[in-house]
């Protein structure tokens, strides 16, 4: 579904990725995990069309979205949540909501998704009419998560959504992402620093280290090297 | 007290001159956050080239759609070559100085082809004679219109800003361009659209309030465009109802001070009493401050 061949991406004369490869299969749930700078931000940031690519291809559907605006990108399936619960602060959590289904499908299944968002996260509900900058950071990453899926997007992308949040308000997300890819079936990329939790949700995992790919595999051949274990787990050796 | 009424009712017809050019500022200022402070010369060759246009024989409305379209080309130059590569760099006000400047080239310009004298402007939908009567004090129909078209267009955008997905996809556009295109939300065409639509909402009060003086000169504009900024920051930068408002305050407060204390002061005490507002309510009349947690 999603292909990201040799991609090459510098901020300036900086560069912040260098070939990167990774591919995501449709209903398959990926993770990229790695160190603060790694580049997995702007991964994402390259794939929805926010950041341009320097060299390398990305396609989506077999279809290159390089020479695609960002937009277009939104309106082809893909959903990006950013990292930092970025919402619309001075706008309802409904309305922040109804943005989020611009995009025909998202137009076109309003109901059913607004409901299913409903379920997923009641206090969206509740909060309906609150303003999106009054929310608690939990609240306000539910939201921008919300936001995604009213598009009714055939790709989730989501970067670091347990990112500054109490550990319980995370788990609650993480159980959330896990029921939308096992319910519903959604196609997800994740970034996460949970690392391990973030891997035992995974059908594979890439680790990125300054901007390249540093390994690639299943959960079980990723929690069984001992450098990931090293440096992500904070486990000795086995 | 007739007397107060004859200033109220100037009042109201300046500021509603000021309104609509406030309206015109804040269209821009709901996409990208930015104000075309070239505004005023486009006003001007909206007026110029009517003018000169309708000498050489053309009919009005022909002239008046002729120069619109003029200046919806000038304004995608405007937006696509000073205000985008400005907001590239954060932070940047470049956009302020680049639309100002290209505001003094049309200036220059305008002088250049036209002459710097004044050039008479046709009587186009009222002529200067034409009034209507509030409690036995004449109010022109010229300035009618501006007022009638000015709250027309605060209801349209008002409505368009709230009710509408597209007014809801243009604040999302203002608040976070990077978020609102990820969100599908074509934030190119939104932009260059509000741009070209306060550019064309300058051209056609250029008109209007050229027809009230009956003459338009190179220099028309500049100071209206500064007393449409004053009026759009009293009433809240970016509110349309803000911007009516504080276009009437300030032409009516203008006519005050003009009537009773002198007219060299009358400037003066309207900017001074908008200092006040301003330290009282910084966010303006109508203004909202945004409520954010982070
Ligand atoms: N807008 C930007 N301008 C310049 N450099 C940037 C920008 N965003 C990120 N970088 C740099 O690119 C590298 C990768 O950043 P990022 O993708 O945010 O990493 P991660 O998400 O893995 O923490 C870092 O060195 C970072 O400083
Ligand atoms: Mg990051």
């Amino acid at each position: 579904m999603l292909d990201v061949a040799g991609l090459s991406v510098a901020y300036g004369g900086l560069r912040a990725l260098t070939e990167v490869s990774i591919s995501v299969a449709e209903g398959q749930f990926v993770t990229v995990v790695g160190p603060n700078g790694a580049g997995k931000s702007t991964l994402f940031k390259t794939i929805c069309g926010v950041v341009p690519a320097q060299a390398g291809s990305i396609d989506f559907d077999g279809a290159s979205l390089l020479k695609r605006p960002a937009a277009m990108r939104a309106h082809l399936g893909i959903a990006h949540v950013p990292e930092g619960r970025q919402v619309f602060k001075t706008m309802t959590v409904h309305e922040n909501l109804e943005l989020g289904a611009y995009p025909a499908a998202g137009r076109r299944q309003w109901k059913h998704t607004l409901e299913r968002i409903h379920t997923l996260f009641p206090i969206l509900h509740e909060r309906a009419q609150q303003l999106a900058g009054t929310l608690s950071g939990g609240e306000q990453q539910m939201l921008a998560i919300g936001r995604g899926l009213a598009s009714a997007p055939r790709l989730l992308l989501l970067d670091e959504p347990s990112m500054g949040l109490a550990p319980a308000v995370a788990d609650t997300i993480f159980e959330r992402i896990s029921q939308i890819h096992r319910e519903d079936g959604l196609t997800i990329l994740l970034v996460e620093q949970r690392v391990a939790e973030a891997l035992e949700l995974a059908d594979r995992g890439y680790v990125l280290e300054t901007g390249r790919v540093a390994m690639e595999g299943s959960y079980q051949t990723l929690m069984a090297d001992d450098r990931v274990r090293r440096a992500y787990l904070g486990m000795g050796e086995a | 007290m007739e007397d107060a009424l004859t200033l109220i009712l100037a009042g109201i017809s300046v500021g509603s001159v000021y309104a609509l050019i406030a309206i015109g500022l804040n269209l821009t200022y709901w996409t990208t956050r930015t104000m075309n402070f070239g505004q005023g010369s486009v006003m001007m060759l909206g007026a110029m080239m009517t003018a000169v246009l309708v000498a050489g024989g053309v009919i009005d409305a022909l002239a008046a759609l002729a120069s619109l379209v003029v200046i919806a080309a000038i304004m995608v130059f405007t937006e696509v070559f000073t205000v985008r590569p400005a907001l590239k760099i954060g932070g940047s006000m470049g956009w302020a100085v680049s639309t100002l400047g290209v505001g003094i080239i049309l200036q220059g310009v305008a002088a250049k082809y036209f002459g710097s004298q004044a050039v008479a402007f046709p009587d186009m939908v009222f002529s200067a004679q034409d009034y209507v009567e509030v409690f036995g004090v004449r109010f022109a129909l010229q300035y009618l219109a501006i007022l009638v078209l000015s709250v027309a267009l605060v209801a349209l955008l008002e409505l368009l800003l709230r009710r509408t997905v597209w007014g809801r996809a243009m604040r999302a556009v203002s608040m976070d361009a990077d978020l609102a295109a990820v969100a599908g939300i074509p934030v190119r065409p939104i932009v260059l659209g509000s741009y070209i639509a306060s550019g064309l909402l300058a051209g056609i009060a250029g008109m209007l309030i050229a027809q009230t003086g009956g003459t338009v000169d190179p220099a028309f504009g500049f100071d209206l465009m500064i007393f449409g900024f004053v009026a759009a920051v009293l009433g809240g930068i970016g509110s349309s109802s803000g911007a009516l408002l504080g276009g009437l305050v300030l032409g009516v407060i203008e006519k005050l001070v003009g009537g009773y204390v002198s007219t060299a002061a009358a400037h003066g005490i309207a900017f001074a009493l908008l200092v006040v507002v301003l330290v009282a309510r910084p966010q303006g009349l109508f203004g909202q401050r945004e409520v954010v947690k982070v």
